[in-house]
């Protein structure tokens, strides 16, 4: 019990002196996280579009190897991305660059979207690509047969069916980016991590900190997978659906029938104050018990 | 001569080396109800494939207005938007209601204006009866409903020529009616249509034009009257008589 008091003031001391440090850096993992996720989505779905373009022995040898290049290109990308840590792949980036050319980063936040939404487009192109082979074929034979050309049938047809499919997926990704923007310190991007590294440095409360950023982190992830949900349960759209009716005699069919005009039940009657006292007289005298 | 408005000359398509189809020859001329009949795995469905380009043809031409179709440099996309297809699955697009199924192919292929697309729409969709479900999903209607919808989105592009890949195979006898009635008025109406079904009444009694497949080949074609009382090859008398014993 002592040692739980220990923490809770350990805490409370990290908090007050550290908490503007811990807010920018939650702020800086949920932008970070989110845009990354964004474009990420984006590269994988043009990924997932340009691997599914359709090829036959008839087409033309141009494209036929244009296709294929891209193919492979896409492939390559895929492997290398997937099959590295990001680690590395940001250490890659921000220092390989001012390596062999002239240009670097100049501005940390680039540089570590860029190599978050090339690592998350990585997985995204497969789960895209999973999500689009999932679309019944048929799907693209009504669009094909309407006249649609390949790009209109994935815009319009395939990828919004496929979008709600790879949902989850995506959800995945997001909270992935969330805690593994964590990596980003390496090239100095000041996140979650990064305000723990800071206030640990100088008070080497570790256990306390460390609490801290685990609570921050669950907090971020939990309300990111609670929005995913709400969000596939909108995508769904409703069960039921309104019937137009075009007929008005049947939309009124059965409905309350307004009394006709003069008569003592029409309330616009000056009589009808008097039926309703009438009926209030009868109710409170109620003869019933003599007859 | 009257003026064909599609023309099929020695058309062949295979599966690696199992030949589907072999040497079809037949023509559609305007106003035309053509039924294409004949058992399960004679080609008929592959025919309508080829004739719409979900397939490719090995050999052969496909004339439409005189013009070949499987030429270079011919565009599927544009002959595809004055080809209508119903298939026997429906293929309605899950992802939007009755009425944006209908609108899509006009704004985005047709380059219609939004209005005028959902107003042809909504006519379509009255001729077919399907007017109250507009707001529905696919996933929402019955299979007769479905196919219903799938005649109007089609008929929405305001095609030359109707293709049918058996309408009314996935659905219950109740359902079938619906449909086939549907049909009937169209044909009443002056479409040309192109029609493979088993629904034997109808290509015997819609139809002015009756083509029997057998093995990926055209056994026997002609008037209908004459086909179904007289049949000229052993084949077609074995397959008639088969389904009209039933």
């Amino acid at each position: 019990m002592d040692k739980l008091t220990q923490l809770g003031h350990d805490i409370a001391k990290l908090w007050g002196t550290y908490h503007a440090s811990y807010l920018n850096g939650i702020l800086s993992t949920l932008i970070l996280a989110v845009v990354a996720t964004a474009i990420g989505c984006i590269i994988g779905f043009a990924c997932g579009v340009l691997q599914t373009i359709p090829h036959s022995k008839k087409d033309n040898v141009v494209k036929r190897f244009f296709l294929a290049v891209i193919r492979v290109i896409i492939r390559a990308y895929v492997e290398i991305f997937r099959g590295t840590p990001m680690v590395l792949q940001a250490v890659f980036v921000y220092y390989g660059l001012p390596y062999f050319t002239s240009l670097r980063f100049t501005n940390v936040w680039v540089a570590a979207i860029v190599v978050v939404s090339i690592n998350t487009g990585a997985y995204m192109a497969e789960s895209v690509r999973g999500g689009i082979i999932s679309i019944d074929p048929g799907q693209t034979e009504g669009a094909k047969a309407i006249g649609m050309s390949h790009v209109q049938t994935m815009l319009y047809v395939i990828i919004p069916q496929a979008l709600r499919n790879i949902l989850p997926q995506i959800g995945n990704n997001l909270i992935i980016n969330i805690k593994d923007t964590s990596v980003m310190f390496i090239i100095s991007f000041t996140e979650l991590f990064a305000a723990h590294r800071a206030a640990v440095g100088a008070t080497y409360l570790y256990f306390p900190s460390a609490t801290i950023e685990m609570a921050a982190y669950l907090t971020m992830t939990l309300v990111a997978s609670f929005i995913l949900r709400r969000m596939e349960r909108r995508m769904d759209g409703s069960d039921n659906y309104e019937l137009v009716q075009t007929d008005m005699l049947t939309a009124t069919a059965g409905t309350y029938n307004y009394p006709g005009k003069g008569t003592p039940f029409d309330e616009r009657n000056p009589e009808h104050e008097n039926t309703l006292r009438q009926a209030q007289w009868d109710r409170n005298n109620d003869k019933r018990g003599e007859r | 001569m009257q003026q064909t408005i599609l023309e099929i000359n020695h058309l062949s398509k295979s599966f690696g080396s199992h030949e589907v189809l072999r040497d079809i020859d037949f023509t559609v001329c305007p106003g035309d109800v053509t039924s294409i009949i004949g058992a399960s795995g004679s080609g008929k469905s592959t025919l309508l494939r080829c004739i719409n380009l979900l397939e490719t043809p090995t050999a052969g031409e496909i004339l439409f207005h005189g013009k070949n179709i499987l030429a270079h440099g011919v565009k599927a996309t544009d002959y595809r938007a004055k080809v209508g297809m119903v298939f026997q699955s429906f293929n309605l697009f899950n992802n939007m209601t009755v009425l944006e199924n209908c609108v899509v192919g006009q704004v985005k292929v047709l380059k219609k204006s939004r209005g005028e697309a959902k107003e042809n729409a909504m006519a379509f969709l009255d001729q077919v009866g399907m007017t109250p479900y507009v707001n529905a999903r696919p996933r929402q209607l019955s299979g007769g409903q479905k196919q219903r919808v799938a005649i109007a989105r089609a008929l929405a592009m305001e095609p030359e020529i109707l293709l049918f890949d058996e309408p009314t195979s996935a659905l219950d006898p109740e359902m079938v009616g619906e449909v086939l009635s549907v049909m009937r008025t169209l044909a009443g109406n002056g479409m040309t249509m192109l029609v493979v079904t088993h629904e034997m009444a109808f290509a015997r009694d819609v139809s002015n034009h009756v083509v029997f497949m057998a093995d990926g080949v055209i056994c026997e074609q002609g008037d209908p009257g004459e086909l179904f009382s007289n049949p000229k090859q052993q084949r077609t008398q074995e397959f008639l008589s088969r389904f009209m014993a039933n």
